[in-house]
């Protein structure tokens, strides 16, 4: 039986870490009946909550991968993928978000929009994700949802309009008032699972006039009829949700709504409005390109009965062989179907076909446009396009941020090699930003990720799921040189003694390139290298990028020129020419004044007042910018851009600096030359790196 | 263009000096207009011709977000270089972002002693020493005589510049001896330097900014620049 997509909703679940995701996600599958208990994250019962799976997850209290899940509330099939909250792992917010249609951003009622919900919110804008909030746990002291949503409106720059209002808050939340029906709603029963429609107390009448005015005027931007109605004093609940549902769709408008998924309050409500303003698969408009027509972006259809496009989102190493979580973007997929994956071309039969629900799966035998579902034993990577055979389409690339940090591990003996191999491939596969090589000079394996704890987690896991028990080597920042002055260079390369000649002339100059790593410009006239070797002195130059002079870093911002060039009939061939340009890169880099680049990272401090002054001077000490202090209340946030060499062990360093109650995030935010005094510890350090060697 | 034509471009650099070049290290200063008219550029123009003169400043936001001040400094010095192409643009614009730093505060909680313990953080570790504060959204209407010869009196110790912006409005038409408006048309004692902008005169695009009062010989009172009707900035 085909699917009314009209009822199916792909949403994620994102916000700052500890704001209570995975806790809301439980209580979600536990009202849709898919579990029959509810386990808290780090519950004494010591079984854990349902999404975090993993044991490491269970034992952290963090989520570290995305599960997705499938529920249904009052006919609607939901697919939810909770998502990790912290910034190292934010290439899986990010996939998440790209196969999702809605999202709902989850806040914390005393916390409100922290420095997380930003980097979450700014994901979600890239993608285009239609939103709702939910300020979670409102049970708290402290709690303050409208100063929350007020937050929402000046910092995520949301049109942010209040859907209910709580009654009572903090200890005495009892339940919330919808201002779409006029209705209190009270969450009771020992779960909150028997609701109760009451008249609103008289108490908080007026306030929910006038927060109700406030929808109202909100909502009758997105509709005429609801305007009139309005305005003649008939609006009814339908048409105050068609408005809301057009505004949120549009992305103009972000419907919030208030509760405790700890304390069981307002969570079947949250689902309602998943339903009711969250768009349907068919709603969301996604393109795919047609690499049959020179990559030309199209509109996929949606229609089940259309050709099958599908996406491979996420992989996952299950216990009987690798998962692939797919979406299902049009067509259908069924069990012994033959697909082709878009990127090499290789076909592949379905043979299982599953439905995740966290770590359990549901045999299916189809699948239509719209679905998130699992594949069982298909060899891919993350953000390949599986299609039907006779199409060649593949769904646009994703945003994938270069690692900024690295680390080298040797295994301990040689079943370990072995394991850490196996955990290597499965790993890179997995996580676009995780990658590893080998350092033929050194012969170790390096790691590189998006920070300390990303690389932490894959060395754990590695010990965990795969026996691999590694030394690890100190952090190393991904430094980068470039050139700030252009150089002129000629180089002759000749060898002629013994069996075969060799030779070639390379002239030009290289200059600093504004945008981009690299680029490689053929000015020869007149014949001066024949065609057949011009080929060979990009190679060399390439091959020059891969280490610096400097500090055996990758070279990046550079334009090669050739302008003249010498060759020999007989002795010139593909490698000559390449020694010659990899000459010639020696010749000019040195005059071209070369610099050495650090990743530098945006940080957010965020702590009480009274440990400001530490804060800012500990930001100091690290060689920080700082680029403002914003005081939240009782709170200042502390934003700078600090080199990412400075801040290894960061997170000791603070926590004994304010008690504890200070956290920070930080992201990537661009490479930057390093003062003078650093630079030469560096090369100097690379010098003697290289005499060990 | 280089950094000193860029320099030469701000025609509010002559408030960083008095008549005979001396640089004035004390000042308390204010913009005034009507909402709307661009006293907040005004004071990111003053901002950035102290911070290309190598001065360091603090921009204090009371109740402005720090992503919406940032954003002011990147579009007036986009708007500084006009169509232009600055040698060394990028450095320039680090070198900007090293000399400022800005601090919000919510309406409720901005006073003398929370703003001079923010600054002491800064300046007793020997992170950042301002020359210069430029206070953004401070609300005059509210504020007594007592608070701002408190704030002048922060200004004598620690030795700084501070340009307030305030707003004037339409229906108060009270003003002071020297032509100050109403809110400060009491207080424009403790005031060294006043500039008012005033909306286009009939059949005009542009504001003016007129400076009212000056006691510290950087400026004559009486002086009117125009402001580019779009980008606000001011003209030579």
């Amino acid at each position: 039986m085909k699917k009314d997509l009209n009822k199916v909703r792909n949403i994620g679940i994102s916000a700052h870490i500890d704001s209570g995701k995975t806790t809301l996600t439980e209580r979600i599958l536990f009202y849709t009946q898919r579990i029959h208990a509810i386990h808290e994250v780090r519950g004494k019962d010591g079984v854990g909550a349902k999404m975090d799976s993993m044991e490491l997850e269970k034992e952290r209290g963090i989520t570290i991968q995305s599960a997705a899940t499938y529920c249904t509330w009052k006919e609607h099939d939901i697919n939810i993928i909770d998502t990790p909250g912290h910034v190292d792992f934010t290439i899986e917010v990010e996939r998440a978000l790209r196969v999702l249609d809605g999202a709902v951003l989850i806040l914390c009622s005393v916390g409100g929009v922290q420095s997380q919900s930003i980097t979450v919110n700014r994901q979600m804008d890239r993608y285009k994700v239609p939103r709702i909030a939910f300020i979670n746990k409102c049970d708290r002291t402290g709690a303050n949802p409208l100063r929350v949503a007020g937050q929402l409106r000046d910092k995520l720059k949301q049109n942010a309009v209040m859907m209910q209002v709580p009654i009572g808050l903090e200890g005495d939340l009892k339940g919330v008032v919808d201002l779409v029906t006029m209705k209190a709603v009270y969450f009771e029963g020992e779960n909150g699972d028997v609701i109760r429609e009451d008249e609103i107390p008289a108490n908080l009448m007026d306030e929910c006039e006038a927060k109700r005015e406030e929808l109202l005027d909100a909502a009758s931007m997105f509709s005429d009829e609801l305007m009139e109605a309005v305005l003649e004093g008939t609006p009814t609940p339908e048409m105050i949700r068609a408005a809301v549902r057009k505004g949120t769709i549009a992305l103009e408008l972000t419907p919030v709504f208030i509760g405790s998924a700890y304390k069981n309050k307002g969570v079947q409500a949250m689902l309602d409005a998943v339903n009711l303003y969250l768009p349907n698969p068919k709603e969301v408009e996604n393109t795919a390109l047609d690499l049959d027509k020179n990559e030309e972006e199209f509109a996929v259809s949606n229609d089940p009965d259309d050709k099958l496009i599908s996406l491979a989102f996420k992989l996952e190493e299950g216990r009987y062989g690798q998962l692939t979580y797919i979406r299902i973007y049009q067509g259908t997929m069924r069990k012994g179907d033959t697909i082709v994956n878009s990127r090499d071309g290789r076909k592949v039969k379905i043979g299982r076909l599953v439905r995740m629900h966290s770590d359990e799966m549901e045999d299916i035998e189809m699948a239509h446009a719209g679905d998130i579902v699992a594949l069982f034993g298909i060899d891919c990577a993350s953000g390949d396009t599986f299609t039907s055979p006779d199409i060649s389409v593949s769904m646009s690339s994703m945003h994938v941020p270069a690692p900024v940090i690295s680390l080298s591990i040797s295994p301990v003996d040689n079943k370990a090699q072995v394991n850490m191999s196996k955990a290597l491939n499965r790993f890179t596969k997995e996580d676009p930003t995780f990658r590893t090589f080998v350092d033929h000079e050194t012969n170790e394996t390096i790691i590189c990720g998006m920070g300390e704890l990303h690389l932490e987690v894959y060395i754990e896991r590695m010990k965990r799921e795969y026996g691999a028990q590694v030394e690890v080597g100190a952090p190393q920042v991904a430094y980068r040189e470039t050139i700030t002055q252009r150089a002129e260079f000629n180089y002759t390369h000749k060898k002629q003694t013994g069996g075969s000649g060799q030779f070639g002339r390379v002239a030009g100059y290289m200059e600093p390139l504004e945008e981009g790593n690299y680029e490689f410009v053929d000015n020869i006239v007149g014949g001066a290298i024949p065609r057949e070797y011009i080929s060979s002195c990009d190679k060399g130059f390439q091959k020059s990028l891969e280490k610096g002079a400097l500090a055996n870093a990758q070279v990046n911002g550079v334009r090669c020129v050739i302008t003249d060039g010498a060759f020999h009939a007989v002795d010139s061939s593909d490698v000559a020419f390449q020694l010659a340009a990899i000459g010639a890169f020696k010749d000019g880099y040195m005059k071209a004044k070369p610099v050495i680049m650090e990743p530098i990272m945006k940080v957010a401090v965020e702590g009480p007042t009274e440990f400001q002054g530490g804060i800012m001077g500990s930001i100091n000490q690290r060689r920080g910018m700082i680029i403002g202090t914003a005081e939240e209340g009782n709170y200042t946030v502390v934003e700078a851009e600090v080199p990412l060499s400075e801040m290894f062990g960061y997170s000791t360093v603070l926590r004994s600096l304010t008690q504890g109650k200070a956290e920070f995030t930080m992201e990537f935010a661009t490479y930057r030359p390093v003062p003078k005094g650093v630079a030469d510890e560096i090369i100097k350090k690379a010098k003697a790196d290289k005499e060990k060697k | 263009m280089l950094k000193k034509d860029l320099i030469a471009k701000n025609p509010l650099r002559i408030l960083n000096q008095d008549a005979k070049g001396k640089q004035i290290s004390q000042r308390m200063g204010l913009v005034m207009s009507r909402a709307g008219l661009g006293k907040t550029a005004i004071l990111v123009q003053i901002a950035l011709a102290n911070i290309l003169d190598g001065k360091k400043i603090i921009h204090v936001s009371i109740d402005q977000s720090l992503d919406k001040t940032k954003t002011w400094y990147d579009d007036i010095f986009k708007d500084l270089i006009g169509a232009e192409h600055l040698e060394n643009a990028a450095s320039i614009a680090a070198e900007i972002m090293q000399h400022r730093m800005i601090m919000t505060f919510n309406v409720s909680s901005f006073n003398r002693p929370k703003l001079e313990e923010r600054l002491n953080d800064l300046v007793q570790q020997d992170i950042f020493r301002p020359a210069c504060l430029v206070i953004d959204g401070f609300d005059f209407t509210k504020a007594s005589r007592e608070e701002l010869a408190d704030l002048r009196e922060l200004m004598e110790i620690m030795d700084l510049n501070i340009w307030f912006s305030a707003v004037s409005h339409r229906e108060d038409d009270r003003v002071s001896a020297n032509g100050i408006p109403a809110p400060c048309h009491e207080v424009d004692d403790l005031f060294d330097t006043v500039m008012v902008i005033r909306p286009p005169a009939k059949d005009q695009l542009c504001n003016t900014l007129n400076i009212v009062k000056d006691s510290t010989g950087s400026a004559q009172a009486g002086k009117s620049m125009q402001m580019d009707p779009a980008s606000l900035i001011v003209q030579g």
